[in-house]
């Protein structure tokens, strides 16, 4: 992995007002060295994409400083512009262009010569697989394809900080591993990434280390396995419960139970794992459930303990 | 499955000057160019189509039209073609972007402001004189005697014409934040240079008062600078007609660049 610490990503004190008194951001401390591929968690409106904006030249901060390196990306944000390259949640504007075609362009945009930029293009079309669909309007891609096409012109030509919000949207599983490989790659190569995402069991297993972001603060950070750490000794108990019938009422020791429609999710010390059992067939023979899990803990827990949200896929923020 | 991507040329250097701008205005014509690939032809069309319907449309007004009444509209078109593009459509595009939020991509790409409002331009002259030369054709050809006295300076007045309609349009699109607010104020737009400008018809059928305003606005110049140069009437005050357009047009390009740079 590269060691270019020189070019780090540096956020430091950031808070964003709006003029309306809402405190987006505050007092938000990020690093992300070269090489390094970082998660932004975080519940809707908890200010993700602000701090994005605020990186892209978009909005500005009303306090603190955003840099890559020695470079000041709050003063110059033409500069920021070269040295960040940004896949935005919204899918591209590429309706008119052939795939190939707004990849290319993009890189020739990013100040890339012809030849590198083509080279380049192949080569991700044919990493993502999406080959066949070189010289398709955007206007007949499918969504997955089309993102996929997104994430291509985001790195055809990455700057020192790539910034992805939701990059796998719509993405079909098989190809959703194939970029990855090539987030994995750019991280390989020296750029910082900054995943932004709701999908954390994909983030467990892609980023370095991850940040999970709550009314505007920094509420964790660190490794996956960090995170977990704190949860070491606990289960996780998962009960299907049976459509319509109310949330049951939890006992003391089942910790954080949250319900996402039908599944009630919470944590379990281990000692407590028989009388976890022994609650979640009681339900199932009360018809209030229909079925249970029992396993290890995830970082989606420890982001629902931080949070007091759950995650969906397709989630979108504010 | 192969994963046979070369290394990705991670950006180093950081790219400044008159090199950068040229590069970033070319790719930002074909950017715009591509974007509006579905569009272009019917664009072409409804522009070429309006220019002409204008045209012939005045003469079933009359009996026996005028000569004078034919020159005013066969110049006055022209007006009409070329800032339509930039100042209609312009907005109304980058409206669509900002409510579908592709527009953060596009603004996050690296290319100076000046450099993209530039390329803009060119897309709109594009989109704009082919209208005119068929809106002109027409013209000669249904007109008999028409006395058209196309003269060196059309093509300033043309091009100044387009800069400063495309340069309000993207004043207009930056400069307000609303998409739906964005639209509503074309749709005025339009409306006003039909109705209350003088440029189909001549500023002494309006109210004084309505003149007047007009005189500080660009609109009524643009036909006075295109339609002398189309003519060889006697224009008074034309240099006056230069001055207004291009100071509405410097005016507004500094504010399209303003806020295309403004972060809130």
């Amino acid at each position: 992995m590269p060691t270019d610490t020189a070019m780090a990503f540096h956020a430091e004190g950031v808070t964003k007002v709006y003029a309306d008194g809402l405190r987006a951001n505050d007092a938000l401390d990020l690093r992300i060295a070269p090489g390094e591929v970082f998660g932004l968690l975080g519940p809707n409106g908890a200010g993700k994409s602000t701090l994005v904006k605020q990186i892209i030249g978009l909005l500005k901060p009303t306090e603190g400083t955003l840099r890559i390196g020695e470079h000041d990306l709050v003063a110059h944000p033409e500069i920021a512009r070269q040295l960040c390259s940004y896949l935005p949640q919204a899918q591209m504007p590429i309706d008119s262009f052939k795939a190939a075609e707004a990849i290319e362009l993009t890189g020739r945009i990013r100040g890339g010569d012809r030849a590198t930029v083509r080279a380049r293009t192949d080569a991700l079309l044919e990493a993502l697989d999406i080959t066949q669909w070189r010289d398709e309007l955007g206007m007949k891609l499918s969504g997955g394809v089309k993102r996929l096409v997104g994430f291509a012109m985001a790195t055809v030509l990455p700057g020192r900080l790539v910034i992805l919000d939701e990059p796998t949207n719509d993405v079909d599983p098989l190809r959703r591993r194939l970029l990855w490989e090539q987030v994995r790659r750019l991280g390989d190569e020296g750029c910082a990434v900054m995943l932004v995402t709701h999908n954390v069991l994909e983030a467990e297993k892609s980023v370095d280390r991850l940040a999970v972001i709550m009314d505007g603060k920094i509420v964790a950070e660190g490794t996956p396995s960090a995170l977990k750490a704190v949860d070491r000794g606990q289960l996780r108990l998962q009960v299907m419960l049976s459509p319509g019938v109310e949330t049951p009422e939890s006992p003391e020791w089942v910790r954080h139970p949250v319900r996402v429609g039908n599944n009630l999710v919470a944590t379990i010390d281990e000692d407590a794992a028989s009388a976890g059992i022994d609650w979640a067939v009681g339900l199932m023979g009360q018809g209030t459930a229909e079925e249970y899990a029992l396993g290890a803990t995830t970082l989606e827990d420890v982001y629902i303990r931080l949070t007091g949200h759950a995650f969906a896929n397709g989630e979108d923020e504010a | 499955m192969t994963t046979t991507a070369t290394l990705a040329p991670v950006s180093l250097e950081l790219r400044t000057g008159p090199r950068h701008w040229w590069a970033g205005f070319r790719s930002m014509i074909t950017w715009h160019l591509v974007s509006l690939r579905l569009w272009l032809v019917l664009l072409a069309v409804v522009q070429v189509l309006s220019g002409v319907g204008f045209v012939l449309g005045f003469g079933l007004f009359f009996e026996q039209i005028p000569l004078s009444v034919t020159l005013f509209v066969s110049t006055g078109v022209p007006v009409v073609n070329l800032v339509m593009t930039g100042m209609v459509l312009g907005p109304q595009l980058v409206a669509d972007q900002k409510a579908s939020h592709s527009f953060d991509f596009i603004h996050s790409l690296p290319v100076p402001h000046t450099a993209s409002a530039a390329a803009w331009y060119v897309v709109c002259l594009i989109g704009g004189l082919p209208a005119v030369a068929v809106s002109l054709a027409v013209a000669v050809w249904r007109y008999d005697g028409l006395p058209l006295a196309v003269t060196p300076d059309v093509a300033p007045a043309l091009l100044l014409t387009a800069f400063t309609g495309t340069m309000v349009g993207l004043a207009v699109a930056h400069a307000i934040t609303s998409p739906m607010v964005t639209r509503l104020v074309t749709q005025v737009l339009v409306f006003a240079m039909f109705a209350f400008t003088p440029i189909l018809f001549p500023v002494e059928q309006m109210p004084a008062w309505l003149g007047a305003v007009n005189s500080a606005l660009p609109l009524r110049h643009m036909a006075d600078m295109v339609r002398a140069s189309l003519t060889d009437l006697p224009f008074e005050n034309l240099a006056t007609s230069y001055a207004v357009v291009g100071a509405w047009g410097l005016v507004c390009a500094v504010l399209a660049v303003r806020a295309l740079g403004r972060r809130r």
